[in-house]
């Protein structure tokens, strides 16, 4: 059965391409564009790996992870982080709220499935 | 191997099963009185893989494309010969080369010239011939031809570009001579013939098409391809054609093939006798100059464009021959947000904060993008440009309020900004809001049709709605102004990614929405 991920960002633009992105991948993919919408989902459908902007309206991307990572219940779903170059320092503070990985926007295709596929592997392994 | 256990008879009811599948496969229709010519083909294929029955073979080739392929290689018919019907090659020489050369700008010296339905290359390795007899390649002209066919067993004769004596029979001897080498039992096609000629395999009738094949070129020869198929196929395939054609370009058919009930859209043209068929040129109206945001400077002409499109033919990984370090160089050019202004230009352009703005938007810089907008609006309270990026940096950090004012001044300014209507669009989507969204991206794509990304979000907006037929329109507007204006393409709204991605996004979810449609 296709891995399910949970890819959440708050442009409906760029959503729909790491969409596409994840498909082409061969992944089935529910999304979501707030913080809150994201955590209603990690926790209502519990995916096998979840890819966070960090940059989102209502509750940031941080935070999220935080409280998931936190949770006996959801700790073990992967944590992909999408971060803006900018927010290359505040990745220090990201390793902290436990994120599995880290990757910097624009992000190449290849790189994001590459990396997906790492964590997925590694979270069947445990 | 296994013993044939099954009836060797393909009953009606299994033929047309097949043929079923065939045709919405390849488009290939059989008629009944293929019947016969297909068991023969089937059962050669399925002893082959060492299958006992006609519905094991189905299976097989319902899973497996690969399988279809070689099945195709065998029930297409791949008759064809050098200068088939010379008058066409004729007319080629005499008129359509010439008209298309004294069409094009001075920046813009290449003709692209696609042969569809190739077969084994006999027609691409003419029109080649005949290009260079033309000897418009002295005078500094680019030629690029594309074969493409689905029998891929045509197309590696093709590549191999050697042919028994006897299908050269009618090739003038001077022509010999000049363009073929012999080679043992034949004869092969000279390299600087060769060299003109790139193949590749591509279904007709599977769609979308790839980007590279959308758009951008001059001629187009199809000939006695679609006899095979349904009428309703031809026209898709016909439509495809004209939109991909450049205004002023030319399609050629079979000769005893006609346009008639099929495209109304293309003119005709009698050239000695035969008739071919131009795309007529559009005049261009109002909104021109709306495209751009005011005081945003207008890209050259062409360099950029140039780029993205050979960028967008390197880009299919079935185009042959290809130089690498060619590709590279057109991908870099490709990616360079604004082109540096050439020494030749009239109008030489001064740094222009406006365009460092944009390109910072665009390469995710948004604080400085910001900072850099904010100058520009201090300095200059009317420019519509620095209220817009203010907006699309407020809009992304999710400052609703914020942006929409500073649209709502943009649009002061300049009521006909389609960059505003666009920013407006994605924040009442962001918000919910999906009817405003809409009509905002509407009046996007009134203002300015090359807006690909307003067509995109209205696509993806009527694929959430189950609107499938809405949404295949929309993703096909979107692919149309990817490929006819990549630099329209707004890229600084992509959040960093590349334009090849979006066009993959929109031919993914085209896909998507024929099936959930019902066709394939
Ligand atoms: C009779 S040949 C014509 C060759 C050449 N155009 C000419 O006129 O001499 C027809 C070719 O169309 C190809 N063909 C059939 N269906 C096709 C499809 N759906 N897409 C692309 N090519 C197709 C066949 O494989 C065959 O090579």
């Amino acid at each position: 059965m296709a891995a399910r991920i949970l890819a959440v960002d708050d442009s409906p633009t760029i959503l729909e391409m790491i969409k596409a992105i994840l498909e082409s991948g061969g992944y089935e993919v529910i999304t979501a564009s707030d913080g809150n919408e994201a955590l209603e989902k990690a926790r209502g459908e519990h995916p096998d790996l979840i890819l966070l902007d960090v940059m989102l309206p209502k509750l940031d991307g941080y935070r999220v992870c935080r409280l998931l990572k936190f949770d006996q219940n959801y700790k073990s779903i992967p944590i992909i982080m999408l971060t803006a170059k900018t927010e290359e320092q505040a990745m220090a503070t990201g390793i902290r709220t436990g994120a599995d990985q880290y990757l910097t926007k624009p992000v190449e295709p290849d790189t994001l499935l590459a990396a997906v596929a790492e964590e997925l592997s590694k979270a069947k392994g445990q | 191997m296994n013993e044939w256990s099954g009836s060797k008879d393909l009953t009606y009811e299994e033929f047309v099963r097949f043929r079923d599948f065939i045709h919405a496969a390849s488009g290939i229709y059989m008629e009944d009185t293929k019947q016969d010519s297909l068991r023969i083909s089937l059962v050669t294929r399925a002893t082959r893989l060492g299958l006992s029955s006609f519905s094991e073979y189905f299976a097989v080739l319902e899973r497996d494309e690969h399988e279809l392929n070689e099945l195709l290689n065998l029930v297409t018919i791949n008759e064809t010969s050098f200068f088939r019907f010379p008058q066409q090659f004729e007319a080629l020489r005499t008129r359509v080369l010439p008209e298309i050369m004294a069409n094009k700008p001075d920046s813009n010296r290449t003709i692209r010239i696609w042969s569809a339905g190739c077969s084994t290359g006999e027609e691409p390795y003419s029109i080649a011939m005949t290009v260079i007899d033309a000897g418009i390649l002295s005078l500094g002209w680019r030629v690029q031809i594309l074969g493409t066919d689905v029998s891929t067993r045509a197309l590696n004769v093709a590549k191999k570009g050697e042919y028994p004596k006897r299908s050269l029979l009618n090739v003038p001897s001077e022509v010999l001579a000049r363009h073929f080498e012999p080679v043992p039992g034949g004869y092969a096609v000279a390299p600087h013939v060769r060299s003109l000629v790139d193949f590749g395999y591509h279904n007709l009738i599977k769609e979308p098409y790839p980007l590279a094949l959308m758009g951008n070129w001059d001629i187009i020869f199809c000939r006695n391809v679609t006899i095979y198929f349904k009428l309703e196929s031809t026209k898709r395939v016909v439509s495809n054609f004209f939109n991909s054609l450049n205004e002023g370009g030319y399609l050629f058919i079979g000769h005893s093939e006609t346009l008639s009930q099929i495209n109304d859209q293309f003119e005709a043209v009698e050239v000695g006798g035969v008739f071919l068929y131009r795309k007529p040129k559009t005049r261009r109206g109002i909104g021109i100059a709306a495209r751009k945001p005011a005081g945003a400077p207008m890209p050259p002409a062409e360099p950029p464009a140039l780029g993205q499109r050979e960028a967008a033919v390197g880009r299919s990984s079935r185009t042959t021959g290809r130089k690498p370090e060619r590709d590279a160089e057109q991908h870099s050019a490709a990616r360079r947000p604004r082109p540096a202004p050439r020494a030749s230009s009239s109008e030489a352009q001064a740094p222009d904060p406006v365009q460092a703005a944009r390109a910072a938007l665009e390469e995710g810089r948004v604080a400085e993008a910001l900072e850099l907008a904010q100058r520009i609006i201090a300095s200059d309270p009317n420019n519509a440009d620095g209220h817009l990026i203010v907006a699309y940096v407020h809009a992304d950090a999710g400052d609703y309020a914020a942006a929409l004012e500073s649209c709502h001044r943009a649009l002061a300014i300049n009521p006909l900004l389609p960059s505003a209507r666009y920013i407006l669009g994605i924040i009442y989507q962001r918000q919910g809001d999906v009817v405003r969204a809409v009509s905002e991206f509407k009046k996007t794509v009134y203002i300015d049709d090359s807006f690909a990304l307003a067509h995109f979000n209205l696509a993806n907006i009527y694929k959430s709605q189950r609107k499938w037929d809405a949404a295949a329109r929309e993703y096909e507007n979107a692919l149309r102004a990817l490929y006819k204006s990549p630099e329209g393409a707004w890229t600084e709204f992509l959040g960093g990614f590349k334009i090849d991605l979006l066009a993959k996004t929109c031919e993914r979810s085209l896909l998507e929405c024929r099936k959930a449609m019902g066709v394939s």
